[in-house]
């Protein structure tokens, strides 16, 4: 998923691995690669203050994005956050550090439902630092219908019509469709993966952009009337820019995710980097990082101040199925990338 | 006799740096290009070292929905709109810059030094501020709208964003600047005395326009031509940000090649292909140049 990616790295030479990317290595420093604006300010602070440890957070809007610079090898970064099913496939390409998790202070802090998922089965590289869902944001000024079903985003309604917006991969935008089509998640089948370009090609005449970045604007300034997006998000510009939007509820299942935080093989500061998952797990700075960042929280926090709650954030509280986005086979991702290329080509 | 017959070639030493750079920066890089694309493809992305022709096959032949192989013009669609789109921008971007040059060349020196700064100006911002401040001149409550609504011209617009005209407009912003200097240099080494002696021999302005300026300034729109088409075919921003990402140019087909689809040794092949579309564009060019030289000095 693409969580409030404000600026899209999209320079394909980054792509081709041929950017050098300084790092830093020296003693007394830590480098985080995490979605953009996901990772609290005020606790990264706290945490040099009591550490005096030098930190630098970068910014990524696509787990292929991160996913492509693992596999170009060196990145430099002691810490990213990729999502469920990108943990799996970086554990299984070797990408990853074992930091024996499960042995770890942070692990104990961990809610029961999040220990040792499918993704990370032994517990050893992963310590989860929120999760969500992917859906759709409608802007209550420009439609006023029904918005429980996908339905009204993959076949919109007049009202709608030229005033969608769609993600710019398919990763989560093609899971919601298999949800509308009562298809599971990478099929294998291609006559299946055949219907889900059918119904996003019927879709397209009406989606006025497939856009990543800039969400926040597009949906909450009205641009468009329907935006595929996550909870917290909408929820944030909800609250915080007091815009007239609603993030829907469709009964045929939301794509959960969960972005965790692991360390790349051969990172220069690895005990530095547990220190900081550690930190983070702490109640008091998961609370921060819970209220700065807005999506939910897998370790336990401090309810009593916590900002969010069922009533003033619904988003975050679904009362859908929500159903957790998958590792593909290579076969499936084939047609999942057959499917987006012939939509856009 | 060149003197390096006799004494020691330094030449050689003193454009080592540059030799290096050229090796490190570009050789280099397009090797590493070239052996990827005839890699096969790791299963979540990455390469390996096995060689292999399909990432080329690919270009044409991809299995049906069927299963069977058949032969998919997909992503030559996507090599034809790139090559249009960045014809068209090129266009564009010649028939606005040369009245803008030729004005600029004749002001005064200390004008023209102002107005060439101008030019220059948008190249102190970062490329994706200058795209990004086209959404909110283009955007629906934009500056476009607000001011036709403003003087009462129009009720209720629809959005000017997303679309070919949005994206064409981008491109020929970002690069029109790369237009207008080469094309500027050739007209300021334009001697005014050949203009007064087409008028001396009764040519009239369109006349003295056609034989004279233009066949005398084509260097400097060759040039320009080659600096606009040559980015515009690689641009992913003005696609992305401005078109509204509904039809893939080439710089997106690349970067899903490398992300999304997992497919490196594609988007490899990809990007060779349009490098070759580049190359034979230039060397096109270049004989042409110099075929019109030629014919000058025949002359």
């Amino acid at each position: 998923m693409f969580k409030n990616p404000r600026v899209t790295s999209l320079v394909v030479a980054s792509a081709l691995g041929l950017a050098f990317t300084v790092s830093a290595h020296a003693e007394g420093k830590l480098s985080i690669y995490a979605w953009a604006d996901s990772i609290a300010p005020d606790v990264v602070a706290k945490f040099e203050k009591e550490t005096g440890i030098d930190v630098t957070v970068d910014a990524f809007s696509s787990n292929e994005d991160l996913l492509t610079k693992l596999q170009a090898g060196s990145s430099g970064y002691d810490i990213v956050t990729p999502s469920q099913h990108f943990v799996k496939i970086m554990i299984d390409s070797g990408l990853l550090e074992d930091i024996g998790a499960s042995s770890m202070a942070a692990y104990q802090q961990i809610l029961p439902e999040w220990q040792k998922p499918w993704w990370d089965p032994t517990g050893n590289y992963s310590i989860p630092l929120a999760f969500g869902n992917a859906g759709y944001t409608v802007n209550r000024d420009v439609y006023k219908g029904p918005v429980d079903s996908w339905k009204t985003y993959f076949e919109p309604p007049a009202e709608l019509q030229g005033k969608i917006a769609s993600l710019a991969q398919p990763d989560e935008v093609i899971s919601a469709a298999q949800n509308y089509l009562g298809i599971k998640y990478c099929s294998e089948d291609p006559q299946e993966m055949k219907r889900v370009l059918d119904l996003l090609q019927a879709q397209k005449p009406y989606v006025a952009a497939y856009s990543s970045d800039n969400i926040e604007n597009r949906i909450g300034g009205g641009e468009v009337g329907a935006h595929f997006w996550w909870d917290g998000n909408s929820m944030r510009v909800r609250r915080n820019d007091k815009a007239n939007v609603e993030y829907a509820m469709p009964k045929e299942g939301l794509v959960g995710w969960l972005d965790s935080y692991v360390v790349p093989k051969g990172a220069a500061n690895i005990d530095n980097a547990k220190k900081f998952i550690d930190f983070m797990a702490e109640i008091d700075n998961a609370t921060d990082e819970y209220n700065y960042y807005g999506h939910s929280s897998p370790v336990q926090i401090d309810e009593a101040k916590a900002l969010y709650s069922k009533e003033n954030a619904p988003e975050l509280f679904p009362t859908v199925p929500v159903k957790m986005g998958e590792a593909c086979s290579p076969a499936a991702q084939e047609l999942v990338t057959k499917v987006w290329t012939q939509l856009l080509q | 006799m060149k003197p390096s017959a006799r004494k020691p070639n330094w030449n050689v030493l003193g454009l080592l740096p540059a030799h290096l750079i050229m090796v490190l920066t570009l050789i280099i890089p397009i090797g590493i290009i070239i052996v990827v694309s005839f890699s096969t493809r790791g299963p979540y992305g990455g390469f390996e070292y096995v060689f292999t022709t399909a990432p080329y096959k690919q270009l044409l032949f991809n299995e049906g929905w069927t299963g069977e192989l058949e032969f998919n013009p997909q992503y030559l669609i996507v090599v034809a709109r790139t090559l249009v789109l960045s014809a068209v921008t090129t266009s564009i971007c010649l028939l606005l810059s040369f009245p803008v040059a030729y004005f600029i060349a004749l002001r005064r020196p200390t004008i023209k030094v102002l107005l060439i700064y101008l030019v220059t100006l948008p190249f102190w911002v970062s490329m994706i501020v200058r795209v990004y401040s086209w959404i909110i001149i283009l955007g629906k409550d934009g500056v476009i709208e607000k001011t036709l609504r403003g003087v009462g011209l129009v009720d209720n617009m629809g959005s000017l964003l997303f679309g070919n005209t949005a994206m064409l407009v981008g491109l020929v912003y970002s690069y029109i600047p790369l237009m207008i200097l080469p094309i500027f240099a050739s007209i300021e080494k334009l001697d005014p005395a050949l203009i007064e002696a087409s008028h001396d021999l009764y040519g009239n302005r369109l006349i003295t326009l056609r034989r004279v300026i233009l066949p005398l300034t084509r260097p400097g729109m060759i040039a320009g031509a080659i600096l606009v088409f040559v980015p515009s075919l690689g641009a992913v921003l003005e696609p992305t940000l401005l078109g509204g990402g509904k039809t893939m140019m080439m710089g997106n087909l690349i970067q899903l090649q490398f992300g999304g689809a997992r497919n490196w040794p594609l988007g490899a092949a990809i990007a060779i292909v349009l490098m070759a579309a580049v190359m034979i564009f230039l060397v096109f060019q270049g004989l042409r140049s110099m075929r019109i030289e030629g014919l000058e000095r025949a002359s």
